[in-house]
């Protein structure tokens, strides 16, 4: 039996330059694709709830509510006005805290169970990029409920402020709510992979971390808890350095001075983001092995 | 000529229940036990434990936080706060329970129409439903209500008012799925974020009804509502029967005969006009095709 010889043609070289160019991404080309993508998962967050009105209302509502509650509280008990001020901004806080809840945590879960899980890893987009691009469009529309909260709460209530370093109160509000939503990028790693618990588990970080977090009264007196959750939960430093900055009254029940508290919040940012990087390619594999990617929850 | 087969459907008596009532039992008690199945059995048995401690405690937590802002917490005092924000726990999950019941099964499991191939009536199913979720809410009750105790919380000297907290929890509970019942038939119509409106119902009966703050804290027009909703009573009524302190204000100055005739009055209202309201609105939602519907909220 004589051997066959095959002829291998070689495709053509425009064909392969083409492919090559294709594929082998620059690093310029690289970072404009992943720009790209961050722009293109951020747009909806911000547009597209601008056009949902009934959104807006629910996400205005509910801290609003939360926070007449816990001033007619205050009034009540006659408690100092200051408070009443740090209360504001405290829901003000939390608006961004329930984002990173609901909308960074449990939001590849969500996406897994409505379907849309599988284009995003069917994509030539990494998951990275479209988590950033979830937590910048998250911080952007809910930086305008929380101006509304503020504004709602100042004007019912009466508050008044005392910022005296508008730049250092404009830094923690960045920093505290890049650390937030960089934790939550971690935590949609987690909430992918769990099953039916993840909605309790959301609402675990709900009520709980308000307390841990001292939102709504000063961390100092949770004691030592109150110095761990500092340490590991940046609705803790935030909210304590935000009371210290814009309520000058109430600097004396800050924990830690402000700037050691920012740079616990740049440690927490950096952490992170570098853990749900890591988390996200984790879970990405895993879950491909496993076949538990894109199997519903229920 | 072929005699017409007729048949009769044997009539099973469900306990001393005969007729209609003794179907809208059966499907009460299978729709209670499929919510246990759904509510109670996520997790395994410790996790649920923990959850349904940690959260109510945290919550508690959260309210004696900002009662000792200012000073030292000051234990005799906590009662009015705890008991009303261990009961609101409750009238949370029965407002929300028929409405997400029936968004549970039109959407998620898509069950809503198999339902309703079945004899059974979605109202039953509904009040099943929320009945269970209102027990599971019951058990972080207790649980506040035991660590407001062990905190030092001031209760009756006598012992518990029972008579009284079985009145008042009976016919707080009864008008508050109610509630739910009726918004569940509202809900059943929307389009968008139909979860989210027993929430927003939830959040504004929270601030009205004097949960956590005497209802002479909230401005006249406000106030005027809290009074007149029966759960600011449900509430008032159960600190009656547990604790030794007079609530504040309004709350404390009505009788506490009179306190259980408004409350009387105000459940019998709400279920004389609930189940109609529900019906009203299951058939306009059938009509219009929105029990099929999935809006993917």
């Amino acid at each position: 039996m004589s051997a066959r010889t095959v002829a291998v043609v070689p495709p053509p070289a425009d064909l392969l330059a083409r492919i090559r160019a294709e594929t082998e991404w620059s690093l310029a080309h690289r970072l404009r694709h992943a720009t790209q993508s961050v722009v293109a998962r951020a747009y909806p967050r911000v547009f597209g709830m601008l056009r949902e009105p009934s959104w807006l209302f629910f996400d205005l509502v509910f801290p609003i509510l939360g926070m007449s509650a816990l001033i007619f509280l205050l009034r009540s008990r006659g408690a100092d006005e200051a408070w009443i001020s740090a209360t504001i901004l405290a829901s003000a806080l939390l608006t961004f805290w329930t984002s990173v809840i609901w909308m960074m945590a449990g939001q590849f879960r969500w996406e897994r169970d409505s379907g849309n899980l599988t284009l995003y890893i069917t994509a030539p987009v990494g998951l990275g990029s479209i988590t950033l691009g979830m937590a910048i469009g998250g911080a952007l529309g809910m930086a305008i409920r929380a101006a509304v909260v503020v504004l709602t709460g100042t004007l019912f209530f009466g508050a008044t402020y005392g910022v005296h370093e508008p730049l250092l109160l404009a830094l923690t509000i960045l920093l505290g709510v890049a650390a937030m939503y960089a934790l939550g990028a971690c935590l949609a790693a987690f909430f992918l992979i769990s099953g039916r618990q993840a909605e309790h588990l959301g609402d675990l970080l709900n009520e709980p971390m308000q307390l841990l977090g001292g939102l709504f009264a000063p961390i100092r007196s949770l004691g030592i808890i109150g110095i761990a959750a500092i340490g590991i939960l940046p609705l803790a430093p935030a909210a304590d350095a935000l009371r210290q900055i814009a309520v000058p009254q109430l600097a004396a029940s800050g924990l830690l001075p402000v700037p050691i508290e920012l740079s616990i919040l740049t440690a927490m940012l950096v952490i992170f983001s570098v853990g749900s990087h890591f988390a996200l390619a984790y879970i990405e594999r895993a879950g491909r092995a496993g076949g538990r990617l894109l199997t519903r929850a229920d | 000529m072929q005699t017409p087969l007729v048949i009769e459907r044997a009539p099973r008596p469900f306990g001393p229940l005969r007729g209609v009532a003794a179907d809208a039992a059966r499907s009460l008690i299978a729709a209670a036990r499929l919510a246990w199945a759904i509510e109670g059995n996520w997790a395994e048995p410790f996790y649920l434990a923990v959850y349904l401690i940690v959260r109510p405690l945290a919550f508690l937590g959260l309210f004696l936080a900002v009662l000792s802002i200012g000073g030292r917490l000051d234990p005799s005092s906590i009662g009015f706060v705890v008991v009303g924000q261990a009961i609101f726990q409750i009238v949370g999950a029965a407002l929300q329970g028929p409405t997400h019941a029936l968004l549970d099964d039109r959407e998620r499991y898509r069950t809503i129409r198999y339902i309703f191939a079945t004899p059974s009536s979605l109202l039953p199913v509904s009040i099943g439903r929320a009945l269970v979720k209102a027990a599971i809410s019951a058990i972080s009750a207790s649980i506040v209500i035991t660590a407001g105790a062990l905190l030092g919380m001031p209760l009756r000297a006598t012992g518990i008012d029972l008579p009284l907290l079985i009145c008042v929890l009976t016919l707080g509970l009864l008008s508050v799925v109610g509630l739910g019942v009726a918004l569940g038939a509202i809900c059943v119509q929307l389009r968008n974020d139909a979860w989210g409106y027993p929430q927003a119902v939830a959040g504004s009966v929270f601030l009205l009804c004097g949960a956590i703050f005497p209802l002479d804290v909230l401005p006249e027009p406000l106030r005027v509502i809290g009074t007149a909703l029966p759960i600011t009573w449900w509430i008032e009524g159960v600190r009656r029967a547990l604790l030794s302190t007079v609530s504040p204000g309004a709350l404390g100055a009505l009788s506490t005969p009179s306190l259980l005739l408004v409350l009387a009055v105000g459940t019998l209202v709400i279920w004389v006009a609930a189940p109609r309201l529900f019906t009203a609105g299951i058939d306009r939602a059938r009509d219009k095709g929105y029990l099929d519907r999935n809006t993917a909220s």
